[in-house]
């Protein structure tokens, strides 16, 4: 498959250099162009145009890293640091906007109340992107430990 | 191929600059903004119906149609403002353009003042309802008033922490609401509409010309929505073609429901009934009614009879729960909604220097302005601790609210006036065409109007009403000194605009 524009939502874990990675080796087949996105969430409690400082240190602090992860990959990529009152939604219209081809997503291994758990964005954008969404799980000995259980039982 | 999927509500986008570049992708379409609006105007049925009849008795009906017409005045008004000035702000950020910056942190203020007031009137009301479930809940004031006080700990709690409300509730809940409405409007006009009792019920209950009056002061806490749209105009894809459309859309929405609640609150129950056993929970005294006056009724057919009886059983155990169930969630929403309301509103006058800074701090951890959440509720608090006493609190609140909420509509005219004034060929995508020529310069009729009628009712509020008059010149005077000493202190001029803080707000 041919991707023209390739969009990796990064959020600042361990996760984002992997999915960066693979985006950079996709991307070098087809000569693709890297979109990198960041969102700071604001809270309905604020104003959808207040500035954080804080969180937008938080934000151009994840870009420069993954900006630095594809330069390491010999490759080039564009960044830009979103707002908006949720990160699916976001990623979605960016996509759409942008005319992604393909969304690379990283996560880590998360849990909620002892469940596994995609958290809000992911479902969000596995439901409603119009473009094929891959998503990059990092291996965790946790998931390793509870085959081994299975395969034992 | 372009995929349109369906947007949520408030799920605008900003594209911020690296460091400076910021870009806004704004979704909220208009079927969003008005579902969000409904949610919170609709909910205001549920007490303002009640606070209407304890001060008007059989004038309700009147009194809310009069409060209507001039809520068609507001709300066209602010749809030219918010055309104009698609920001958060409101009547303050009308208020500022128009006039100056002390007009603009006068209406903030008044706003702010009326937030309050739906705060502490919105959480109140809610164990009224409840009492369905467990009696003293409604009858008990020390109980109620506990109850009402724990719900907006608990929403601010929530909302310093910063829990994400869902949408989706929000707009499944204006939805089932406005349908039940409706459901109870037909049902009601359907099969018990009297115009002789309609009649009766008006003329024997009329009151007196000053609670006439107060009445249609109060009433004004039945169509809230118009802030609320022009608080998410800033969320609004083309605002300057989709707010105006949403509040024209509200507008018909709200006076045709209300209206009609109204009249069917009065074919099944006196003025009376409602201004005292039904005052705190009106709609549920409709529900409660309805199925029995309905059941006077039954059909000669004996096979039909029985499915009556059977349709007459099924409402009466079903209405009053449902209507228990439905106003309890969307109060609760609603009162969420004014918290979020007040706690951005204060930002933005925080933001344009005409609050202190404490009221944008905003928590390290949560993200959230905890400052101005906790202030506000705690005010609300305040003015809910008389009901603990037996202290009937309920048609205080209604004359508080009025006094903000008048004020606030008073300058939004006034600011649209004084625009058309000091910048007539202002670019206006909604520009009001009923005008008026005054040396040369078009000034709408419906904001003359509307300017007339809010400041003269809100003068005869504060003549009639001691509470609501000194409590409320009580909060203006404490919040102009606030303004005056800050702006002082901050060596900002009092009239002139301050500049607005930009890239220092700091979580601490």
């Amino acid at each position: 498959m041919d991707f023209r524009n390739i969009l990796v939502p990064v959020n600042g874990t361990p996760s984002d250099a992997e999915a960066l990675r693979l985006a950079c080796k996709l991307a070098k087949e087809a000569k693709s162009k890297i979109l990198i996105v960041y969102v700071v969430e604001i809270r309905r409690s604020l104003p959808l145009d207040v500035r954080l400082d804080t969180e937008i240190s938080k934000g151009e602090d994840t870009l420069t890293r993954a900006e630095q992860v594809v330069e390491e990959e010999e490759y080039q990529a564009e960044a830009a640091l979103l707002q908006a009152r949720e990160v699916g939604p976001a990623i979605v219209e960016e996509a759409v906007e942008r005319e992604a081809d393909i969304i690379i997503m990283g996560f880590g291994y998360k849990s909620r109340f002892g469940e596994f758990s995609l958290g809000d964005a992911v479902p969000y954008v596995l439901k409603n992107a119009s473009c094929p969404v891959i998503l990059y799980r990092l291996p965790t000995k946790k998931a390793g430990q509870r085959l081994d259980t299975e395969q034992n039982s | 191929m372009k995929h349109i999927w369906e947007r949520k509500p408030g799920d605008r986008v900003i594209h911020l600059h690296r460091p400076q570049r910021y870009r806004l992708r704004r979704v909220l379409g208009v079927p969003g903004l008005w579902a969000t609006a409904y949610g919170n105007v609709g909910s205001s049925i549920y007490y303002a119906l009640g606070i209407v009849a304890l001060v008007s008795l059989g004038a309700t009906p009147v009194v809310l149609g009069v409060a209507g017409i001039i809520f068609v005045f507001n709300a066209l008004t602010y749809a030219e403002g918010v055309s104009m000035l698609p920001e958060a702000g409101g009547s303050s950020s009308f208020a500022r353009h128009g006039f100056n910056e002390l007009v603009g942190f006068i209406a903030g203020w008044a706003l702010i003042f009326s937030y309050v007031v739906t705060i502490a009137i919105s959480s109140f009301t809610i164990p009224s309802y409840l009492g369905y479930f467990w009696e003293p809940l409604k009858h008990s004031p020390l109980i109620g008033t506990a109850v009402s006080i724990g719900i907006v700990v608990f929403l601010m709690m929530l909302n310093v922490l910063g829990v994400k409300e869902t949408a989706v509730l929000n707009l499944t809940m204006a939805i089932i609401d406005l349908g039940t409405q409706v459901l109870l409007i037909i049902l009601g006009l359907a099969f018990l509409f009297d115009p002789h009792l309609l009649s009766q019920n008006i003329t024997l209950y009329w009151p007196e010309t000053h609670n006439f009056i107060f009445g249609i002061a109060v009433a004004s806490i039945a169509y809230t929505g118009v802030e609320t749209i022009s608080q998410l105009a800033e969320e609004t894809r083309h605002p300057e073609v989709r707010a105006p459309r949403a509040l024209v859309w509200m507008m018909f929405t709200v006076l045709v429901i209300f209206a009609g609640i109204s009249v069917v609150a009065f074919s099944v129950m006196t003025p009376q009934q409602l201004a005292t056993e039904w005052a705190t929970d009106p709609v549920a005294g409709i529900a409660y009614y309805l199925p029995q006056r309905l059941a006077l009724n039954p059909p000669s057919d004996p096979a039909l009879n029985i499915l009556f009886t059977w349709f007459i059983a099924g409402l009466q155990h079903f209405l009053p729960l449902l209507v228990a169930v439905l106003a309890g969630t969307i109060l609760l929403i609603a009162t969420n909604a004014g918290l979020l309301g007040i706690s951005r509103l204060s930002f933005s006058l925080s933001e344009h220097r005409e609050l202190p800074s404490a009221f944008k701090r905003v928590h390290s951890k949560f993200k959230t302005p905890y400052v101005a959440i906790l202030v506000f509720s705690g005010i609300a608090i305040l003015l809910q601790l008389p009901g603990l006493f037996s202290f009937d609190i309920f048609t205080v609140l209604g004359g508080l609210y009025a006094f903000g909420s008048l004020a606030t509509f008073a300058l939004a005219h006034a600011s649209i006036l004084s625009l058309r004034w000091r910048q007539p060929n202002r670019h206006r995508p909604f520009k009001l065409t009923w005008s008026i020529r005054l040396k040369g310069t078009e000034l709408p009729v419906t904001a003359i109007l509307g300017l007339i009628s809010t400041f003269s009712i809100w003068v005869v509020l504060i003549i009639y009403q001691p509470y609501s008059r000194w409590l409320g010149f009580g909060w203006m005077a404490l919040g102009v000194g606030i303004y005056f000493i800050y702006r002082r202190h901050a060596h900002l001029p009092i009239l002139r605009m301050g500049k607005k803080l930009k890239g220092i707000t700091k979580a601490g």
